[in-house]
């Protein structure tokens, strides 16, 4: 059941005036996903009941725990897992079928942190792709050491690296893990800057999740616009789960691909409008434009 | 949604039964595998089990392929959550027909990690 | 030949099991830097270890320590008795995770016994010390050492 607009007003309000993030309609979706835990640990049938019981509480700390549902900025693998879904299942397809067998698709992790985004994309579009090449960046030096060694703790690795792929492309070192080779390979990791110019593209995919929230709305838009020249018309850009270009930029078509929301590159570019962007309502993509996944593909 | 603990000590199966029921997960526990198998022919088959490896009578690796091998336990997801953290332990394991694997220790935000990925949580409950 | 087992590895695990299931936050052991003390009321719990390697990993503290370890894990208030019951199975379960995690340093797989608790420390004949690890909890000392079987 979707939780009504009211609901979802007052989670958004709560969450923009604790946490400065703001949550569009069209994310009623991750209100439902992160708070239905919520509900079932107090004992209620649904987020719709459990929101009411918030709305009457004078606990500060469920209130907290709402907001921290809802932001949590963890460093996990495959974080939110539906993006990555949504990349094999319908990105690279759609790329494909536009007659790119034997080009290298080409991904930005554009905060990469300790690396475990560059290499879940790498673990799940190697199989996918001719070839593969990753540039995954971040502002510290520091934690693109570590990302370049690729060796995680037992208790890193439990965040969201689904067994199989564990095995298959990590190998224990000590008492950790080290990232395998063949996934080593295909990422480069650089220090930059997301405030100067962008890497040379153009990408066919750029992450950019859980950072332009670090940003005033001025930089946020010159961000988004330099990754919008990074990548080539009709590519993607991945957000963080809570995050999204409307309102911010209209250079980027919002596309709900499986489960999770992308931002294609509109091409051509239209000039920015002076007048204020309305809500945007997510538009399927074409079945004609992306091939369908095969049926029980889980992101195994 | 529903999970069975199997390990044979209490206070981790308190750990992990915690864990779960923060996630809103009712639970049930049992002491190792053959009295998991006789738990299991009594009631509804929950949604998950999360098996340790090392127990008395039948270990977490033998209840797998047992219950993998059992018609009515095959929609029962199937966690094996141990200190077994070879590689080889854990290619056996899923061989055996484990769907995931965590590494004692463990978090609660890992469980709900794991969870996430097995599609477990949230529950595909849009009307 | 148990060059796989390295002290900094160990306090690894321990730190790992401290900071993931005992605390719930991070930062909650130190190494212990002062020489150990005289036990007064220890107790230990250990794991044997089969295979290739033949071994065993203990983990020796104060009752009252343990004490505080077993109400942490159960989630029991910080004033609750605990019954030799739940110190057993708590504590225990320490040793185990701790020779768990030590049996998949080494080389080849292995195996693993029961964990076992008691207050006088377990015999081990002919085996020697391979590596000792001392940890600071809130200022209370725990040490972990594993002895291997030659």
């Amino acid at each position: 059941m979707t939780i009504t607009r009211g609901t979802f007003a007052f989670v958004a309000d709560l969450v923009r005036r604790r946490s400065a993030i703001v949550l569009e309609p069209g994310k009623e979706y991750l209100v439902e996903s992160r708070l239905l835990p919520l509900a079932r640990a107090a004992g209620l049938d649904g987020v719709e009941a459990f929101v009411a019981h918030v709305r009457r509480t004078t606990d500060d700390r469920v209130l907290e725990a709402v907001v921290e549902a809802l932001t949590t900025n963890e460093t996990s693998w495959f974080r939110d897992v539906a993006p990555f879904e949504a990349l094999r299942d319908h990105v690279v397809p759609g790329w494909r079928a536009t007659g790119r067998d034997g080009a290298r698709l080409r991904v930005w992790s554009a905060a990469c942190s300790t690396g475990q985004e560059p290499y879940s994309v790498v673990m799940a579009l190697a199989d996918a792709v001719p070839g593969l090449d990753v540039l995954a960046t971040d502002l510290s030096e520091q934690v693109l050491e570590r990302a370049r060694q690729g060796v995680y703790t037992q208790l890193e690795v439990n965040r969201g690296l689904p067994a199989p792929m564990l095995v298959r492309h990590m190998a224990r070192v000590g008492s950790g893990w080290r990232v395998g080779d063949e996934v080593r390979r295909a990422v480069t990791f650089r220090r930059h800057n997301l405030l100067d110019a962008p890497p040379a593209g153009p990408f066919d995919v750029v992450l950019l999740r859980n950072v332009l929230i670090y940003f005033d709305a001025d930089a946020r838009r010159a961000v988004l616009e330099r990754v919008r020249r990074a990548l080539r018309p009709g590519g993607w850009l991945v957000l963080g789960a809570a995050e999204t270009t409307v309102g911010l930029h209209d250079g980027f078509e919002p596309v709900v691909l499986g489960r999770a929301p992308l931002y294609r590159v509109a091409a051509p570019v239209r000039p920015v409008p002076s007048a204020p962007v309305a809500p945007h309502r997510a538009r399927a993509v074409p079945v004609s434009v992306v091939p369908t996944p095969a049926p029980g593909a889980g992101l195994r | 949604m529903r999970a069975l603990v199997i390990d044979d000590s209490r206070t981790m199966r308190r750990i992990v039964a915690r864990s779960l029921q923060g996630l809103g997960f009712e639970t049930l526990e049992a002491e190792h595998g053959q009295h998991a198998l006789d738990l299991l022919a009594e009631g509804p088959v929950p949604d998950l089990a999360c098996v340790d490896w090392n127990m008395p009578v039948m270990d977490g690796l033998t209840f797998v392929g047992r219950a993998r091998a059992e018609p009515a336990l095959r929609g029962m997801t199937l966690m094996m959550v141990t200190t077994e953290s070879e590689q080889s332990q854990i290619v056996r394991a899923l061989a055996a027909g484990a769907h995931e694997y965590l590494i004692k220790p463990f978090t609660t935000d890992a469980v709900r990690d794991k969870l996430e990925l097995l599609g477990l949580l949230p529950a595909e409950e849009h009307a | 030949m148990t060059t796989m087992i390295a002290g900094d590895d160990v306090y690894a695990i321990a730190e790992d099991l401290f900071a993931a299931m005992v605390d719930g936050e991070p930062g909650t052991v130190r190494p212990w830097t002062l020489p150990l003390p005289d036990w007064t009321d220890p107790v230990h719990a250990w794991v044997d270890l089969h295979g290739d390697w033949s071994g065993r990993a203990v983990v020796t503290t104060e009752r009252a320590t343990a004490d505080d370890l077993a109400r942490a894990l159960l989630g029991l208030p910080a004033d609750e008795a605990v019954s030799e019951e739940d110190l057993q199975d708590a504590f225990g379960e320490v040793a185990n995770v701790v020779g768990g995690n030590v049996k998949s340093l080494l080389p080849r797989t292995g195996t693993m016994g029961l964990p076992q608790v008691a207050s006088v420390a377990p015999l081990l004949p002919g085996s020697a010390l391979v590596t000792q690890v001392l940890l600071d909890w809130g200022g209370r000392v725990l040490e972990l050492t594993v002895r291997d079987v030659p």
